[in-house]
């Protein structure tokens, strides 16, 4: 891979010139584990009086009233994934504008209140920096594992490669989609050190 | 949530099915779980999950044993051989790392009498169940055999009808048949007698046509033009392909059902076709559609010279056997159900007894469709169950059994915020059904990503 790379000379955004409120929302992210015991703490638990609380949530990653006291938003679904590294270049997927800002989508939008089991579709479309890039498949592999093991369960990750830029996105979109498919892929060693490798960057 | 709906709507005595969710299998899975078979005779259903298959009791809802150590990477599907003796189980396993794995348990101490047998009696007797488990739990699994041909991840593993063949089929886009050549039951060898290279991507499911009353006459008697298994495959290229085994021992696709719009996630036979019709297929998909097929059946009369029987094959007499693979059956889609679901359909099932369906999927919506009989189903009333539905649904007109089912019952979050991945009907065995009626009642089972493996009453 690193000797023949697809696009050896990437436009590179700075960045601090990238949109984020990392700094100072990093705190009530996911993957905090602080944050997540000081909530314990602090808070009534409000899964006592929840209707599923006989169902085990896969791995506790956040306490649900997370949720509804500040929604996730488009600029928090960007930081998870904007500092994913590039397969081929030490450079963030925001860096390189794989990923931006208005190609995140929530369906419905955070504005609305929902139930904790009500679906929210995430949808992010990501620009691979050159045509026919053959990686994009790896680059949306990557963003929908960030997603999927960042969010709460009931949000449903969909990853399409943005129109006209990518010569075969029906069938990378497809793949994408697939959750067998991307199952199956996790297991796969060597493409799981692939992915290992870009998230490694993601705080 | 699902008792809020029950009282606020299943007052009248007509009112439509409804669902109630059931306390899970224990001991939960906490991973993601693929799918549960329940066992062809016995009360037992085996899920599918990471490496290994966890047998459960229908009986108790709990472990009764495990099958790990066989698979490197995850089993994502199940088979129960059928037509085997009580105290014998055999299972195939169907993994991720592209091979199938054959396993058996066996009763040892068959002269003192079958625990399966003991433990179907007690249950329907209404006994306490709980004395004759821990003896089945102390026993073990034998991996007795590794199918090995496949290229890449094994998706479905199907058994036909009579236990003589296997399907299996892959994400290396091949279905491939394995027949039982042994000499006897425990005797394990299989030989590969087709692999099936038509389709245009990873082939995600297998399902054989049940035997049905009319398939003798069907099969064409013994030198007829296709042996009577009827073999389907739901393929990634958006496709369903129906496979059959010619005069010659070739096995031939027939058919090539298109119309769904995106991956076909899964397939089953109808399982009580009427009469003698053959069995129409259910096909769900990633394109949100649950799909019926029928074949298109040629009159009796016989237009072709010496025709043998009714048929519907297309009539080859007089028809070169060169231009045999040319003659394709005629399939059409005849109904589209009711729109459930607002994303991929995973898993949907079809109820030998009550001819409902019932889907599932990444929505985490199970619903419930009913088909009516053609003999009047007194309890049910289809016009009552067709006001839930919106205006835009095809809905059966007057029950005719070619118009859609209509959409009885749905229940959102079945699995709380999680996906389901499988459906299936089974019959009740536990101390929660009324004595009387364990062995007959149906109920649903779901498995989630979640690792939750929940039953669901069907009222």
């Amino acid at each position: 891979m690193d000797d023949n790379k697809d696009n050896a000379n990437p436009t590179i955004l700075t960045a601090s010139e990238l949109p984020t409120r990392q700094i100072k929302k990093k705190k009530t992210l996911a993957s905090d584990a602080d944050a997540k015991f000081a909530d314990a703490v602090s808070r009534r638990p409000l899964f006592l009086s929840d209707p599923f609380c006989d169902v085990s949530w896969s791995d506790g990653t956040e306490s649900e009233d997370d949720f509804v006291e500040e929604p996730i938003d488009e600029q928090e679904i960007y930081d998870l994934i904007s500092n994913i590294t590039d397969p081929e270049h030490p450079i963030s997927l925001g860096q390189l504008a794989v990923v931006n800002l208005p190609d995140v989508e929530i369906t419905p939008p955070p504005s609305t209140p929902c139930d904790p089991n009500a679906l929210r579709r995430v949808l992010v479309k990501v620009t691979p920096t050159i045509t026919h890039c053959s990686l994009a498949t790896v680059l949306g592999l990557g963003v929908r594992v960030r997603l999927e093991q960042a969010l709460p369960p009931n949000y449903r990750v969909d990853v399409v490669i943005k129109e006209g830029s990518h010569s075969q996105d029906d069938q990378v979109n497809k793949q994408l989609a697939d959750k067998e498919r991307v199952a199956a892929a996790l297991e796969n060693d060597t493409l799981k050190g692939v992915l290992d490798k870009m998230l490694e960057t993601c705080i | 949530m699902a008792s809020a709906d029950t009282e606020a709507t299943g007052a009248g005595a007509n009112s439509a099915v409804k669902l109630t969710a059931l306390t899970p299998f224990k001991p939960e899975l906490y991973d993601r779980a693929w799918q549960s078979i329940p066992h062809p005779t016995l009360p037992l259903i085996a899920t599918a999950h990471e490496k290994s298959t966890t047998v459960f009791s229908l009986s108790t809802l709990t472990s009764h044993s495990t099958l790990s150590g066989g698979h490197t990477r995850s089993v994502r599907s199940v088979a129960w051989k059928p037509n085997l003796s009580p105290h014998k189980l055999c299972l195939v396993s169907g993994s991720f790392d592209s091979t199938a794995g054959l396993w058996r348990w066996e009763d040892e101490k068959k002269s003192t009498g079958d625990d399966l047998e003991v433990e179907i009696t007690a249950a329907s007797a209404g006994n306490d169940d709980s004395s004759d488990k821990d003896c089945a739990a102390e026993k073990d699994w034998e991996f007795a055999l590794v199918l090995e041909g496949h290229d890449s991840e094994i998706k479905s593993v199907s058994f036909s009808p009579s236990g003589a063949y296997l399907a299996t089929c892959s994400r290396d886009k091949s279905v491939w048949i394995w027949e039982d050549v042994g000499v006897n039951e425990d005797d394990d060898e299989w030989e590969t007698v087709a692999v099936l290279n038509e389709h245009d991507g990873d082939v995600k499911a297998v399902a054989w046509c049940p035997d049905f009353s009319g398939s003798d006459s069907r099969s064409g008697g013994p030198r007829g033009r296709y042996s009577s298994d009827v073999l389907a495959s739901a393929s990634y290229d958006d496709t369903v392909r129906i496979w059959r085994e010619d005069g010659d021992g070739e096995w031939v696709c027939v058919a090539v059902l298109e119309g769904h719009t995106g991956t076909v996630w899964g397939l089953q036979w109808e399982p009580k076709p009427e009469g003698t019709r053959f069995p129409r297929l259910l096909t769900w998909s990633a394109d949100q559609t649950l799909r019926l097929w029928t074949l298109q059946e040629e009159d009796d009369d016989g237009e072709e010279e010496n025709a043998p029987a009714p048929h519907a094959w297309g009539g080859l007499g007089g028809i070169p056997n060169t231009m045999r693979r040319s003659l394709k059956e005629d399939w059409e889609c005849t109904a589209t159900l009711p729109k459930a679901h607002t994303r991929d359909v995973y898993s949907a099932a079809w109820s030998a007894d009550s001819a409902r369906i019932a889907s599932t999927g990444s929505d985490g919506v199970i619903a419930v469709y009913g088909e009516e009989p053609a003999a009047a189903n007194s309890e049910t009333s289809q016009d009552e169950a067709a006001v839930e539905l919106d205006g835009d649904v095809q809905m059966g007109n007057s029950g005719k059994a070619k118009s859609a089912p209509p959409l009885y019952d749905m229940e959102n979050s079945g699995h709380g915020p999680f996906e389901i991945n499988h459906v299936t009907w089974c019959k009740r065995y536990d101390m929660g059904c009324a004595p009387e009626r364990r062995g007959v009642e149906e109920m649903l089972v779901t498995t989630g990503d979640d690792g939750v493996v929940r039953p669901w009453q069907v009222s």
